[in-house]
């Protein structure tokens, strides 16, 4: 059997220009509705004081975590960790647009798509990799900043770029969802657009867990005890054929 | 190898969390925790099956989002283009596409696109047209051409186009109808960079080398958002693998923001600065002398002449302090031969700037333009020569130039052109009245500096004819309006990159009835009787006549997207395509038309008190003026629109982040939303241009942002007829 | 059971009577929802994922997907079927509505106080406890019956809209998602409320003795007269009133003139 993939992400912020190819490229590929997209490029304002000034750029996307908590928070399994590369993928059919995902996700990468009325985020391009391209963002990248491929083949140019040097996931105190994609310089002030921000679940989603969950446990396990009960009475008290009606 | 565990990758290191340095890969990688894949983190159970979108063919063509040309690979699926992906074969994509090659498919797919011949009903410029059949459009085009050219000769014909595949014979057309008058984007572009680098090497376009470069001075040449694919991946390349890029701009542009070094030089002074560069160089005896004794004229005047401008006397000037012009100036010569001064693209900043751009050529000389060992730092251009249709002689032309080439503007090479004075000579009626403009994929009322003065042109003429895509501006206010296909529907003349020949061919059929430009020219000129001059059946036909001497079939280019042409043998001694046969670093030529003839200091107008540099500059996810209507750039071309403006400058007028602005200049004043940036001097402001069109025809365009072209003030560089944009001045106040 | 006995010769009697306790057409629904029912559940319990809601073993979510070839074609399947389930029972109470419909509402579903004295004593009953107690008449349906059909009617209409609000979510705009949102628990929850009420159901039709009557009247209508008077006395005695007053007017028409050869039975009300 061959070795499993494990897809990961390596970008590199100081080699990305800010130019959105990526973003359009995306778009294009995947038809994303007006204002929505599923990969960003995020930036802060020049930081420092004039002159002395630097700006960083930092792309984004799903993260494609190896412990993705949208795919916990799926009620259908429509968001699936695919186990053979380890991509977390949609599969539109099985999606009901409930967006307890959209909610779930610390990194706000996804969204319920305007036209589709599905969940939505990026796939890394999974019918181009299959096809041996690189996801469409990946492959138009002027400066060289995104990059994508198998941490588990050691030539791929992800095991390449990362090799011998640093590597930061976007992870904090709060939320280690051990992320996938892999920045090669600390994205300092940008973090904040970068760093994941747990939220609350929506209130249909805690009634389910704390009101529904539980009492449609206790209602079933009443009535199947309660019957069982019954039922082992019956047996000790026998039947009447005569009584019978 | 310490082994890294988990554990520590969880310690906290506030917002993000430093990983171990890794310091071996693939197998190295399995045995750190932090890449183990933890257990059962899969979703057990069948595997969904998921299909993404896959394409039915490929066609390998040409982009024509900019005029880079980079290789694409169209993707079509059902008679629709998919997706557009960056061909790696092509040199100036390798494999990538910008946002803006990325988002083609939607200049094809625009709603807004002129998809039949329109002929105007209402008052011009009142957007009414009505649909009209190609035969009605182009009788009456070439009816009224020849009317003029019968009644008033042809040069009462205006002609103007911008830098595209078939725009040789666009001038096929003109020069064969007999006009002398031709304008072009040059003049607000590159005009001081093409004219300068002609009279220094002999060259137009200098292609810039990146190979091992570890020293990149780049004067405003803003690569990271001025995209030219191949050329920002090298500079990034280069800049990933240390080279020291010193970028000087008066504003922070995110090319400054990749440089090792920012100088936000005082607008218009780059002069001084490169003056500084080479006094240093002489003076110190760090430029190359054997290659300057070798194929240099005029080293000995230049030593004399930059004699007084030590970094001292240049730091006041451009406000850069005298020590760090001094250390660039070794650096840049110790770094030699990796190291160069970007020629730049578009210089069309000052009445000085030809001289910025002749003192850039000189100091590549003088390191040492082409070392002993190795490449030139600026590569041959394409010398391969395609076929092509018979080409008659065309009429003499005996009438002056509106434009003042040469009697007004006696260097600016003949191609070039003075595109704003031909605006101008029609509203002075000087030296004649022209009566007639035909423009072809140009939009003059956005790219002419004072917008008001250029619809006033328009309106004074008595016949315009547009070839367009989409319902621009100035079509707004043509007579006819000619639809031409989108270059992923229509094939165009080869083109030659290096030795390598590509071809733009449809990749779809053309929506409506939009034609090629090289149908559309045929069918004009076989109705001003100019049918000798368009010697081809078809399309296909005219390429296979480009074709004819090299042996290569039709279908061939097609299937691969190119073909290589054989390489012409150097040989001899190498030669500057200048008189003297060398690098004029003092060009009689100059001193002939009573120009200096090496590089001097010239003041650049200051701004008034209480007044700003207006700054122009390029937005990575637009093209000049074409593409603002585009629905996928739309998205993505955030946080563009607004005015730079200081906060310290802000702060005097009593102005805030995001309020309304007044900005006025002596051409006119617009409205915008303020951005307060530390990225900017405080005595700049800037507006990105191309947005606020003024056309209704683009829905999506229409008044989004403002136009900068509206404050814009037409000042002409006397040397090389450049446009002179950042000489506006103006004033900033709260709306 | 009342407190007089009944003699051996009363019961013989009784039990050769034979009362229509269901028409076909319900008997028919009731099968269809039982059929309905027995493809939903297995198939919603699949959709269900085992690692997120425990109430089912991820096992069970591989079988059903592996069944039906994928958890998209198990989710589609499950929304077709629920879509056949919940308009045909929207169809048969439409347009039974008059004649099924509102006779069973307004005689069989009403709550009166001996349902209610009924319902606290029965339960107990079944495990042994208050055996001295007297259980008070009953009508057509015990007390527990009647509870069991507001489940029903009520779990039915939850799950069938909740259903379509998931089936047809693409449609709601994500500014309503909360719609959907909210379907989910709703659809569980009335699900598996009305699956526990199903529990006792299929207990006491189909397993208890006494109760053996009514598991075949689900199938041929019928219950014979003892059952009746045992079970339901009070629809007992409302049906042999009726079948009296009715027999009384077919007597007196008959006296009037010749009976008609095809005359229309009179329709028996209260079923």
């Amino acid at each position: 059997m061959a070795l499993k993939k494990r897809y990961a992400f390596v970008i590199d912020p100081a080699r990305c220009i800010d130019c959105r190819a990526c973003m359009v490229a995306c778009r294009a590929e995947w038809n994303t509705p007006a204002g929505q997209t599923r990969i960003w490029v995020h930036s802060d304002g020049p930081r420092g004081q004039f002159p002395n000034l630097s700006q960083t750029f930092v792309p984004a996307q799903c993260h494609h975590c190896e412990d993705p908590w949208c795919v916990s928070a799926c009620p259908t399994g429509a968001t699936f960790k695919r186990d053979s590369d380890g991509l977390v993928l949609i599969d539109e059919e099985a999606c009901i647009g409930c967006g307890l995902c959209v909610n779930a996700c610390p990194y706000q990468a996804r969204f319920r798509n305007l036209e589709t009325g599905k969940a939505d985020k990026c796939s890394a391009c999974f019918h181009r990799v299959e096809a041996g391209e690189m996801p469409a963002c990946v492959a138009t990248c002027i400066g060289g900043a995104r990059l994508f491929g198998d941490l588990n083949d050691p030539n791929s140019t992800v095991s390449q770029a990362i090799a011998g040097r640093a590597v930061y996931r976007p992870i904090n105190d709060q939320v280690n969802t051990r992320p996938m994609t892999l920045y090669l310089s600390p994205p300092d002030a940008s973090a904040v657009q970068v760093s994941p921000s747990p939220r609350q679940p929506v209130p249909a989603e805690t009634f389910w867990h704390t009101v529904a969950l539980p009492v449609v446990k206790a209602a079933i396990a009443l009535a199947f005890g309660g019957q069982a009960l019954a039922f082992i009475f019956q047996l000790f008290k026998g039947e009447n054929e005569y009584e019978e009606a | 190898m310490e082994e890294i565990t988990r554990e520590q990758w969880l310690l906290n290191r506030r917002q993000f969390m430093k990983g171990a340095v890794l310091a071996g890969t693939g197998a190295a990688l399995a045995k750190l925790g932090i890449f183990d894949l933890g257990p059962a983190q899969a979703q057990a159970g069948p595997e969904h099956f998921l299909s993404g979108p896959t394409a039915d063919y490929e066609v390998r063509t040409l982009c024509e989002m900019c005029v880079w040309r980079c290789g694409v690979i169209a993707k079509v699926r059902g008679g629709k283009i998919e997706k557009l992906d960056g061909n790696p074969e092509h040199p100036h994509s390798l494999g990538n596409l910008c946002a803006r090659g990325q988002s083609g498919l939607m200049m094809t797919y625009d709603p807004d696109r002129v998809l039949y011949p329109l002929m105007r009903v209402g008052e011009r410029g009142s957007g009414r047209f009505r649909r009209a059949t190609w035969e009605e459009a182009l009788d009456f085009t070439a009816e009224q051409m020849l009317r003029i050219k019968n009644t008033y000769g042809p040069e009462a014909m205006i002609f103007s186009s911008t830098h595209n595949l078939s725009q040789p014979l666009f001038e096929n057309l003109l020069n064969a109808y007999g006009s002398p008058n031709y304008g072009t984007q040059r003049s607000l572009c590159f005009n001081a960079m093409v004219t300068a680098h002609l009279l220094t090497l002999g060259i137009q376009e200098p292609a810039r080398r990146y190979d091992g470069m570890n020293y990149i001075i780049l004067t405003g040449r803003n690569l990271m958002e001025g995209i030219s694919t191949s050329e920002t991946r090298q500079l990034m390349e280069r800049i990933a693998q240390g080279a020291h890029v010193v970028v000087l701009d008066p504003r922070f542009t995110k090319t400054a923001a990749k440089a090792a070094e920012w100088l936000p030089i005082r607008p218009g002074t780059d002069l001084a600065f490169h003056l500084a560069l080479i006094q240093v160089i002489i003076d110190e005896n760090l430029y190359d002398r054997a290659f300057v004794e070798r194929y240099t004229v005029g080293f000995d005047e230049l030593a004399e002449a930059v004699r007084g401008y030590t970094p001292r006397w240049a730091a006041p000037i451009t406000e850069i302090p005298e020590a760090t012009i001094y250390r660039i100036a070794h650096e840049f010569a110790e770094a030699a031969p990796y190291a160069f001064a970007h020629p730049n693209w578009r210089t069309s900043n000052f009445i000085n700037s030809f001289q910025t751009e002749r003192a850039i050529a000189v100091l590549n000389a003088l390191i040492g333009l082409c070392p002993e060992q190795g490449d030139c730092i600026f590569a041959d251009e394409s010398t391969v020569s395609l076929g092509g249709p018979p080409q008659p002689p065309y009429p003499r032309v005996t009438a002056m130039r509106l434009d003042g080439v040469p009697w007004k503007y006696p260097l600016v090479p003949l191609k070039l052109g003075v595109f704003q004075e031909i605006r101008d000579a029609v509203l002075t009626g000087q030296p004649y009245q022209a009566r007639g403009w035909f423009f072809s994929r140009q939009n003059p009322i956005m790219s002419l500096p004072d917008m008001a003065r250029t619809i006033e042109a328009f309106k004074k003429l008595e016949f315009i004819v547009s070839v367009d895509i989409i319902l621009n501006d100035s079509s707004w206010y043509a007579d006819v309006i000619l639809p031409e296909a989108t270059y992923l529907e229509r094939y165009d003349p080869l083109h030659a990159v290096g030795s390598r020949v590509f071809i733009r061919q449809p990749v779809v059929e053309p929506l409506g009835e939009a034609r090629s430009a090289l149908w559309i020219y045929r069918e004009l000129g076989r109705r001003l009787g100019l049918e000798d001059y368009f010697q081809y059946l078809d399309e296909e036909d005219y390429i296979r006549q480009q074709l004819a001497p090299f042996g290569v079939p039709l279908e061939q280019i097609k299937q691969v997207g190119y073909f290589d042409a054989p390489v012409p043998e150097r040989s001899g001694e190498r030669t500057w395509n200048t008189p003297s046969g060398k690098v004029e670093i003092a060009s009689e030529t100059l001193r002939k038309a009573g120009f200096p003839a090496v590089p001097v200091w010239e003041e650049p107008p200051r701004p008034p008190e209480g007044r700003f540099y207006l700054l122009t500059g390029k937005v990575g996810q637009h093209t000049q003026f074409a593409t603002q209507n585009n629905a996928y750039l739309q998205e993505v071309d955030y946080h563009t629109q607004d005015l730079w403006l200081h906060p310290t400058a802000a702060a005097q007028r009593g102005i805030n982040n995001g309020d309304l602005v007044r900005v006025t200049s002596d051409a006119g004043a617009v409205e915008v939303k303020v951005w307060l940036t530390e990225g900017i001097r405080p005595d700049c402001v800037y507006l990105a241009p191309g947005f606020g069109h003024a056309s209704r025809g683009l829905k999506k365009a229409y008044n989004r942002g403002v136009n900068a072209s509206r404050v814009h003030v037409t000042f002409t560089d006397p040397v090389s007829g450049g446009q002179a944009l950042t000489q506006t001045f103006v004033t900033v106040e709260r709306a | 059971m009342s407190r007089e006995k009944l003699t051996l010769e009363e019961r013989e009697a009784l039990r050769q009577q034979t009362l229509v306790k269901h028409y076909t057409a319900n008997i028919l629904t009731h099968w269809f929802n039982a059929a309905m029912w027995l493809l939903l559940l297995p198939t919603g319990l699949g959709i269900l994922l085992g690692k997120v809601y425990p109430f089912v073993p991820e096992a069970w979510n591989n079988l059903m997907n592996q069944i039906f070839g994928g958890l998209a074609p198990l989710i589609y399947w499950h929304s077709i079927i629920g879509q056949v389930w919940f308009f045909v029972l929207i169809f048969n109470v439409f347009f039974g509505f008059r004649k099924y419909f509102i006779p069973f509402a307004a005689t069989r579903m009403f709550m009166d106080k001996d349902d209610w004295k009924w319902l606290m004593i029965r339960p107990f009953q079944m495990f042994g406890l208050k055996k001295d107690k007297e259980l008070p008449p009953q009508d057509a349906y015990n007390g527990g019956q009647k509870l069991y059909s507001y489940l029903v009617i009520f779990g039915t209409v939850v799950i069938g809209v909740t259903g379509l609000i998931m089936t047809y979510s693409e449609s709601i705009p994500t500014s309503l998602q909360w719609i959907i949102q909210w379907a989910m628990p709703l659809h569980f929850l009335a699900a598996g409320l009305t699956f526990a009420g199903v529990i006792i159901h299929v207990y006491m039709g189909a397993i208890m003795p006494e109760e053996r009557q009514a598991f075949f009247s689900m199938f041929n209508g019928k219950v014979n007269g003892l059952y009746a008077y045992l079970h339901h006395r009070k629809w007992y005695e409302r049906k042999m009133a009726e079948k009296a007053a009715w027999e009384d007017h077919y007597n007196r028409q008959l006296a009037q003139s010749q009976p008609p050869a095809d005359a229309e039975p009179a329709p028996q009300g209260g079923d």
